[in-house]
């Protein structure tokens, strides 16, 4: 029955935006760290969304056919290369010779626009869920 | 009597559930970049009534954002709300004509 395979695509969604979410966290938590082990400022971070095949092996394997629709997937996790924004602070213990501090280029704006748009895209997949799991009630409902 | 009419309502609730399902993956995919709206044509499926999978068709017509994808929302939602109303009243309309069967077999009496 391939209404099943509908919660796992809604998971997946789900589970993607909370990624990103987290991300997006991250760059809120870190728009001021001057100090990264990979030394120099925070980078901002995002994620790359791509399309997927889902479907548990064992409905696949139990109807032997290949599902068409598909879920969604962090494919990877971009860092942002634009040159860290200068601040001169001369008594700053992470500042250069000239008194310059390089920080992060993290945009709050940017950040919370992208993290409501991560909250609606999560509400929308646990609707698409719950609106699944009322189906397939219904169809047990047959049953009785 | 059963067959024919509880026949016509599988194939409608099954048709439900793939548009359910792509409903559900372009939810899914609402952020995905160069990702296109999927769905079937609903109408010509249930009249062909031929194969059990029904042919998947981009949606055509919806604006495309900066990143290539034309998801809408709204669409999807309206959609959403929409087929798990019409697997209602299929499962209702199931639910009788399995009732009528039923009471069949215990000769209109008691059930």
């Amino acid at each position: 029955m391939s209404l099943f395979s509908v919660l796992s695509i809604g998971a997946s969604g789900m589970a993607s935006q909370r990624a990103r979410a987290e991300l997006l966290t991250e760059n809120l938590a870190n728009a001021e760290t001057t100090r990264t082990p990979e030394g120099g400022p925070y980078r901002r971070k995002d994620v790359v969304f791509a399309s997927t095949e889902v479907g548990s092996p064992f409905a696949s394997v139990f109807s032997g056919e290949l599902e068409s629709a598909g879920g969604v997937a962090v494919a990877g996790v971009v860092t942002d290369t634009r040159d860290p924004e200068r601040r001169y602070l001369p008594g700053h213990p992470d500042a250069d010779a000239e008194g310059y501090v390089a920080f992060p280029r993290v945009n709050p704006a940017e950040d919370m626009v992208d993290l409501m748009g991560a909250a609606r895209g999560y509400e929308a997949n646990v609707a698409a869920i719950s609106a699944v799991k009322d189906m397939i009630a219904r169809s047990l409902d047959l049953l009785r | 009597m059963l067959d024919r009419v509880a026949g016509q309502l599988e194939r409608y609730m099954d048709l439900l559930s793939a548009r359910q399902k792509l409903v559900a993956s372009n939810i899914a995919n609402l952020d995905t970049p160069g990702y296109r709206t999927r769905d079937v044509d609903f109408q010509s499926e249930f009249q062909s009534a031929a194969g059990l999978n029904p042919e998947v068709v981009e949606v055509t017509g919806l604006p495309v954002k900066n990143d290539g994808n034309n998801v809408n929302l709204d669409r999807e939602s309206r959609l959403l709300a929409e087929n798990a109303l019409r697997f209602q009243v299929a499962s209702s309309l199931m639910r009788a004509q399995i009732h009528t069967v039923e009471s069949a077999i215990n000769g209109g009496g008691q059930s």
